[in-house]
Order: C-alpha cells, then sequence, then structure tokens
C-alpha cells in the first residue's frame, strides 16, 4: 500500500517537475473543470490561539510602510493599520472603512484638502501613543530617496512634494499640516475624489515621529496592528507575535485570531504545497503564500479532500491584449483585432474555465461603479467575417505584427497568433524575458501586441483606469502599455478623479470606461482567477471580490 | 651554498604571488565584463525602486541616488574604489554607507553585499564541504572497488549506478528526496537551514538530506574517474614490480596505487568544490536554503547589479583558492611536482 503511495508521489514529482521547467506560471493550468469556491462553507470555524505559517517563495520581506507595496489585506494589513482601511467580503464590493481615523476622511474645497481625524487611545508597538505628527512623519519618510519603491499615489497628489526630500535634514512638508495631535490635514495639488482609497494604502501608516532613519527600518519596524515583529531572517523567517497595544475595539477589520504567524521564506511552491496537501510537518497549520502550482493544482482537483483546501477568486485582475496605438493607428485596424480574438481559445490555453471568466470591460468585478457592458459583442470565439469587413474598410493592409511575449505566455500567446490569422492579420511572436519584456512594453514601445495584467493597487475605478489608459502613464516602467494617448480621455480620467461627489464620480468612470473602449486601445480577455491552498485546520480562509487574494486579516486556525 | 630565493619555500611563495597577480587580474576582467553585459541590457534597475506608479522625475532621484544615472565605466570605477575605501550613497541623515571592502550594496534587501555574503556563506560551505565529504568518500572507495573487481558483477553494477547518478538532474532528486523522506516518510526536515552556532543537531537534520543527494548524483563521477585511473595505475610497472616483491596487495592498492590514482581526481575535486562553494543553486532552491546560489539567482531575477557582481567576485575567487589549494595539495601527493615548476 505504502509502495503504491510512494510510486503515486514519485509520479506526481516528476509531473511537478515537467511543469516547472515548462515555466507555467499560472496557477490554472489545463485542468479543465472549475472551482468557483473561494473559501469552502465546510471550513471550521476558527478560534483564538496558536500559530499560523505561512509558506512563501518569497526570499524577503519588507515591512517598511514607506517602501513596501503591500496590499491592505495581506502581510502589511496585519502589522500596519493606516488611515483607512479594506473591508472585503465574499460577495459584495470591497468596502472602505476607517481605520486609525475616525471616519474616511472628509473632504473640503472641493476635493483638494482631505482632513483626517484619528481615533482617541491608539499606540504603537513600543506603547507610545500615535498621533498625527507619527502619520505625517510616515508619510514625509517615503520622500527620502533612501525610502523609495513603495506605493507612490501621495507622491503625485500632495502639493509642494515635487521638490521634498523628506524629514531628515529637518524640513517638513507643509502640504500635510497636523494642527493638533489627532487631527491630519493633506492639501492637494488637485481636486481627487479618491483620496480616501489612497489613504488606505500602506504608506499612510504612522511611523513614531523622528525614528526610521536606517534603510534597514522595514526589516523590524514598530506596528501599530494585531502584530509586531519578534524577528525577520531575510530567505528564512519572519515572526509575528501580538502587539500587547492593539485595542481591538478600535479595530473593525483586523480579528488577529492566530497568536503567532511565522512566515518561511524562500520555500520551492512545489513543495510546500505537497507539505500542506499531505499534512505533514506544520501542514495543517499552514497557508500557501504563492499561487497553487499547476501540477499540485491538477493533483488537489482529483482528491476530494485536498479539493476542499483549495480557495479560487471569482473574476480578477484583467488580463489584456495590449495593442500599441503608435504603431496600430488606425481604429478599424484595432477593432478588427479584438473581432479576430478568440478569448475562448485563449482562456483554454490559459488553464480552461478555472482560468477567469471572460471580459469586456475595463473596470473589474468587485469595484465599485463597474457597470457590465460588452460595446462590440465579439462572442466567446471571435467574429472573423466582421474583423475582415473591417480591414476591408481600412484598404486592407498587409498586416505582420509582433506580439511580445515572456516565456510563460507563449501558449496564450500561441492561441492569439492562431485567432488572428483567421482574419489574415499574421503575427509573430517573439519571446523574451521578463525584464526585456517589461522595459520592451513599458520604455521602448518596440511591439505591436502584448499580453498583460492589472489589478489595481486599490479597489476603485481610478486604480483601475487611470494607471493603464492616462497618458501620464506612457514610459518610466508605468503601465500605459498599450501607449495609449487622447486628451479627451485625459480630460475625461481628471474630471471623474476630482469628482468629490462618490455616486457622480462613480458614473463618470463607467462613462470613461465605455469611453475607452471605443478606442479599442487593448482587447480585454479575461477577468482571471486565482487559487491558493490552506491547511486542514486553517480556517476563514477567504478571498473576496476583491483583491484576489486570500484576506490575511480574518484568517484563523481550527481545533 | 643555497640562497632563500632558490629554496623550496620562496619558489613556493612567489607562486602564490604569482598566482595571486593571476587572480586578481581574472576577478577585474569578470567585473567589466559583468558591468557591460548588464549595462548592455534593455532594462533600469532603478525603476524596480521608484514605487507606483513613477514619474520622470522621481526616476531621475533614484537613478542618481543610486548611481545607475553614470555611465558604466564610471559604475565600474566607483564600484571597485569602493572595495578600497567604501562608499557612500546620499547624502545627509538618511545616506547609505558601506564600509569598505564595500562588494556593493544592495537596495533591494538594504544590506551591503559583503555582510549578505557573509550571512549566505555559511549555508553554502555548509551544503558544499558536507556533500562534498561524502561525496569523496563514497566516489572513490567505490572506484577502486570497481577497478579492483574489475568485469565482475561488482563492477557492472556500480559502473551502471554510476550512470544513473550521472544521467539524473538534482532539481529532480532533491524533489523526490524531499518528498519521499520528508514529507511521507517523514524522517527529515523538508526546508530550511539551522546555523550550527544556533543548534549542532538541527543543523545536522537539516544538512542530512542536501549532502546524500549531492553526493549521490556527484559520487558517480568520482567512481569512474577514480575506476579508470586505477585500472590505469594497476597495469604499470612498479605495481607488478611491488607484486613481485611480495607487497601486500592491500598495501600495492591502498597506497601505490590510489597515492598516483588521486592525482587527477584531485582536481576535479577542487574545481567541484570551488564551483559549489559559490553557490550550489538547485540544491539551495529545492531545500529552501538560502545561500550564495540563491542570492545570486535573486541578483539576476531582481536587476541587483551590485549584488550580482560581488557575489560572482567572491565565488570566482573562492575557485581559483579552492585550485591553488589542489595545487599545493599535488606537491604533497606527489613528490616529483614542485610548485613553480
Amino acid at each position: 500500500m505504502k509502495k503504491k503511495s510512494l510510486a503515486l508521489t514519485a509520479v506526481a514529482a516528476l509531473t511537478t517537475l515537467s511543469l516547472a521547467l515548462a515555466g507555467c506560471g499560472s496557477s490554472a493550468t489545463g485542468l479543465g473543470g472549475a472551482n468557483a469556491s473561494n473559501g469552502s462553507n465546510t471550513q471550521a470555524a476558527p478560534t483564538k490561539g496558536g500559530t499560523l505559517t505561512v509558506l512563501t517563495s518569497g526570499t524577503s520581506i519588507n515591512l517598511d510602510p514607506a517602501s513596501s507595496q503591500n496590499l491592505a489585506t495581506t502581510t502589511g494589513g496585519m502589522i500596519h493599520r493606516r488611515l483607512n482601511e479594506w473591508k472585503v467580503s465574499k460577495n459584495g464590493d470591497a468596502e472602505l472603512v476607517p481605520d486609525l481615523a475616525t471616519n474616511t476622511g472628509k473632504p473640503s474645497e472641493n476635493g483638494k484638502v482631505w482632513t483626517f481625524t484619528l481615533k482617541k487611545g491608539l499606540k504603537f508597538s513600543n506603547g507610545q501613543p500615535i498621533t498625527s505628527k507619527d502619520v505625517k512623519w510616515g508619510l514625509e519618510r517615503s520622500f527620502a530617496d533612501t525610502f523609495s519603491g513603495g506605493l507612490s499615489y501621495h507622491k503625485q497628489l500632495l502639493e509642494g512634494a515635487q521638490d521634498y526630500h523628506g524629514p531628515f535634514e529637518g524640513q517638513e512638508l507643509n502640504s500635510i499640516e497636523t494642527p493638533d495631535d489627532q487631527t491630519i490635514v493633506f492639501h492637494l495639488n488637485q481636486s481627487f475624489g479618491e483620496f480616501d482609497w489612497v489613504a488606505s494604502l500602506i504608506s499612510f501608516s504612522p511611523v513614531p515621529y523622528g525614528e526610521g532613519k536606517n534603510k534597514d527600518y522595514g526589516t523590524t519596524p514598530v506596528t501599530t496592528g494585531p502584530y509586531e515583529v519578534k524577528s525577520n531572517v531575510p530567505g528564512r523567517e519572519l515572526v509575528m507575535v501580538r502587539n500587547k497595544y492593539w485595542d481591538a475595539s478600535t479595530d473593525s477589520v483586523r480579528k488577529a485570531y492566530p497568536d503567532s504567524i511565522v512566515y518561511k521564506m524562500s520555500q520551492d511552491s512545489s513543495v510546500a504545497a505537497q507539505q500542506i496537501m499531505a499534512g505533514s510537518g506544520d501542514g495543517k497549520t499552514s497557508m500557501l503564500g504563492d499561487l497553487v502550482p499547476p501540477a499540485q493544482l491538477a493533483q488537489a482537483q482529483a482528491n476530494p479532500a485536498q479539493k476542499a483546501l483549495l480557495a479560487t477568486s471569482g473574476d480578477g485582475a484583467l488580463e489584456y491584449l495590449a495593442i500599441n496605438n503608435e504603431r496600430v493607428k488606425d481604429k478599424r485596424v484595432r477593432e478588427a483585432i479584438l473581432y479576430a480574438t478568440d478569448r475562448e481559445a485563449y482562456r483554454t490555453a490559459a488553464g480552461g474555465e478555472i482560468a477567469g471568466g471572460y471580459a469586456s470591460t475595463l473596470i473589474t468585478p468587485g469595484i465599485s461603479g463597474r457597470e457590465q457592458y460588452d460595446l462590440y459583442k465579439p462572442g466567446k470565439t471571435g467574429d472573423v467575417k466582421k474583423a475582415k469587413a473591417l480591414l476591408a474598410q481600412a484598404g486592407n493592409p498587409k498586416l505582420n505584427l509582433t506580439l511580445v511575449a515572456t516565456s510563460s505566455q507563449t501558449e496564450k500567446a500561441s492561441a492569439i497568433q492562431t485567432a488572428l490569422k483567421r482574419a489574415g492579420i499574421t503575427v509573430t511572436i517573439k519571446t523574451l524575458d521578463s525584464t526585456v519584456y517589461s522595459d520592451t512594453v513599458r520604455n521602448a514601445g518596440d511591439f505591436d501586441l502584448a499580453i498583460s495584467s492589472w489589478q489595481p493597487d486599490f479597489p476603485s475605478p481610478y486604480a483601475n483606469i487611470a494607471p493603464l489608459f492616462d497618458s501620464s502613464q506612457i514610459g518610466n516602467g508605468n503601465m500605459n502599455e498599450s501607449h495609449y494617448n487622447n486628451p479627451e480621455v485625459d480630460k475625461l480620467i481628471a474630471q471623474a478623479t476630482g469628482t468629490v461627489d462618490k455616486a457622480k464620480a462613480l458614473k463618470l468612470w463607467a462613462e470613461v470606461d465605455k469611453r475607452i473602449m471605443e478606442d479599442v486601445p487593448v482587447v480585454p480577455l479575461i477577468y482571471s482567477h486565482n487559487t491558493f491552498l490552506r491547511g486542514s485546520k486553517v480556517a476563514n480562509f477567504m478571498i473576496g471580490t476583491f483583491p484576489a487574494y486570500p484576506d490575511y486579516l480574518v484568517v484563523g486556525l481550527s481545533k | 651554498m643555497s640562497t632563500f630565493a632558490s629554496s623550496p619555500l620562496a619558489r613556493t611563495l612567489w607562486y602564490i604571488l604569482k598566482r595571486a597577480v593571476q587572480a586578481l587580474v581574472v576577478i577585474i576582467l569578470i567585473a567589466v565584463a559583468l558591468f557591460l553585459v548588464f549595462y548592455m541590457l534593455p532594462a533600469n534597475p532603478a525603476q524596480l525602486s521608484c514605487g507606483k506608479p513613477c514619474t520622470p522625475e522621481q526616476l531621475q532621484r533614484v537613478s542618481a541616488f543610486m548611481g545607475t544615472d553614470q555611465p558604466w565605466y564610471a559604475q565600474l570605477g566607483a564600484y571597485m574604489l569602493g572595495i578600497f575605501a567604501g562608499r557612500t550613497f546620499g547624502t545627509g541623515a538618511s545616506a547609505v554607507v558601506c564600509s569598505a571592502p564595500c562588494l556593493g550594496y544592495s537596495f533591494r534587501l538594504s544590506t551591503p553585499v559583503t555582510t549578505l555574503i557573509a550571512q549566505r556563506f555559511p549555508v553554502t560551505a555548509s551544503i558544499a564541504i558536507g556533500a562534498a565529504v561524502l561525496w569523496m568518500l563514497v566516489g572513490v572507495s567505490t572506484g577502486v572497488l570497481a577497478a579492483v573487481k574489475r568485469g565482475t558483477w561488482v563492477d557492472r553494477l556500480l559502473n551502471a549506478l554510476s550512470s544513473i547518478g550521472i544521467s539524473s538532474p538534482s532539481y529532480l532528486i532533491g524533489l523526490l528526496a524531499i518528498i519521499v523522506f520528508a514529507i511521507e516518510l517523514p524522517l527529515f526536515p523538508s526546508s530550511g537551514y539551522v546555523a550550527f552556532s544556533t543548534n549542532p543537531l538541527e543543523w545536522l537534520q537539516h544538512m542530512l538530506l542536501p549532502w546524500l543527494v549531492l553526493a549521490l548524483l556527484n559520487a558517480a563521477g568520482y567512481t569512474r574517474i577514480t575506476r579508470a585511473q586505477m585500472v590505469t595505475e594497476l597495469e604499470q610497472d612498479y605495481i607488478r614490480t611491488a607484486r613481485s616483491k611480495g607487497v601486500p596487495e592491500r598495501r600495492i592498492i591502498g597506497v601505490h596505487a590510489l597515492r598516483n590514482a588521486l592525482l587527477p581526481v584531485m582536481t576535479l575535486f577542487g574545481l567541484d568544490l570551488g564551483a559549489l562553494l559559490g553557490g550550489a543553486v538547485l540544491t539551495e532552491k529545492v531545500f529552501s536554503m538560502q545561500g550564495l546560489g540563491m542570492l545570486l539567482l535573486d541578483s539576476v531575477t531582481n536587476l541587483d547589479l551590485q549584488v550580482l557582481v560581488g557575489s560572482t567576485l567572491f565565488a570566482a575567487a573562492l575557485v581559483i583558492i579552492a585550485n591553488l589549494i589542489v595545487d599545493i595539495c599535488y606537491s604533497l601527493l606527489d613528490p616529483r611536482v614542485t610548485l613553480g615548476h
């Protein structure tokens, strides 16, 4: 019996190896059948206590609020509170709730000034009270050249930020005022209706005034959330233990079930997934910090007990075919590309139904203000007749387009190539190293087509649309990969961005979404799904509608 | 009357000095090549540290701070100077100081490269030295056995086993070993590293599986080369003479033949050990150990040029030193070999 099990294990390992060597990056590869469970209902209830282990392939964990790009509901969220937080749910849109602040912020002067009031009695993990000056100091630190690299939306918005180089030489950023210990006022260089969302980013976490001058502050920072950092050794282990100064009554989001959380770094994802599925060692009380590798996903799908340990997100990041608008200038040609694209074949190449749902909008599901529409209705497999007709209208140009792809996108690129060939469009696939790919697509622009995906840094239409389609986001490594430059759309984006009235702003964003799609700068392909894995004793392992990652803030262990 | 200059000690010192100068030239050439290759890459490391979103002004500030706005030769010059004089990035209270010998600074890990190497080297050394001792013992003894039992089933079996060992990829064997011996039969920890100074027993528990895997794979080559050398040596005239003089067979094999057969084995061992000390990439990856190999791999993935250069130079120095030690050992194994000649 054992021999048989070992043999099966060996086969699984061999499969793992072959898939790993094939460079399959997606968690969903050639599996057929979907698992739409975003957190099994069979999970036992979480209880207080225990040690939760997170197995991650990451080799270091930067916890510096100035230079980290952590999402609000993952690692950083467990130790760093910020002015606002996200409350995610399985069904509804992600919601903005106050965290350190008493409310989500009060805009004035048409959204150019935002005022936040801090809750009383909040303390750092060192016992020091949290004041508005600490929030200001934390933000000012992010301007020092030493601490660049984090989520920098505030750097573009705060008045006078362009010439500011941080607080360490004694200069203050005057556009952040702290009239008293509880109040903080932000003066922006433009009206910005979603500054409340920006204030939910990790950069808005306080750092004790005067501290954090050293570059390695992010290894063991002073914290404000339910956990403090006991140790953080890059490549090995991050240990978080309870922060005795965190007051649960002031926090509406974090459940803080485990007594401690241990991140084991540098793990081989395949080995870690095997360990969790087998429940060996710490496997039962562990969760995988990475997407489930294809071989283990296939293995778990075939075993009901292991399948129950999977959680697959709903429709998440937008995967799209970026068309370089500087090179493919004729809108009719871009529209023909959209009609010729076979999204079903693309999804099959991405792993089948489990890979994601078909996309037609730019604002992704789970984000307030999204309106479902399909401007072109090409169907799942495309409309080749229409594509040919559009090309005829455009004078039947001889199209030989270069599609750049990374090695992990080869199958998806082939699906696009085959589909476009149906309409007489020749596509040459150029496989590039991921670094060179990024530079080609985000800087040089030496390509016609590229496959890309985008999940916003925070769940708002602004973060969904502006980075991809505002002309200011072309080049410098930014995400406007279609090199789309339409002054009219820039104006509309500015108008929606500056609208403080939420309902009006959301309506405007829905219009911007459609207006952009009228120009077909990209072909929306799928809203991708992510699949994660938990040990059998990990409870409340849930993926909300946004982001497409487990909500670390509520995970616990069952008895 | 012999002078010091012509003495064996002086010749040895002169030889080591010459090799050290050669090594320095090689190391400088490696550094130049790495900077050139990196500079030609269509990618800007500063972009990874620019933040999201990144404005042109911000990118310029980050590039200037990291020094990547300079031409490659200026970056190379600053790097080489830093090895002797140390470097400072930025100004004022938050400036980053990298003291001499500064082999670079990782902006991603906020740590000087010398510190990173000091942290990672014990991991790689633990893997490499333990595995090397094992594979040398296993490889040489099986090689001798195969040569002595030439043509028998023992020889054929060892030959077959070594073929399997040589042709097996370490990543595959590592994964299989973990799944079977750490997950299914939890005899060993599946991953991680515990420092010897923290807990020697746990250190040993964590090292055993990687040692066995590496030794299993590498011993195969040593079995083959030892067998071939032993077969050649055992057919030499001096062995026949020794036998005719009645020297015991054990002494003939263990002292006379083996000593000569070991010379090429030592060369191979020096090269293998030196290379492995520079980073056992696949072994470190599959056993989740953060040694020099993983440091190197991460630096390539993250465009961390200074880590890449620093750890490559360190690895190159290890190979050079290992070769030098092998040359010195040569002279001890074979008195006819004199350093410098």
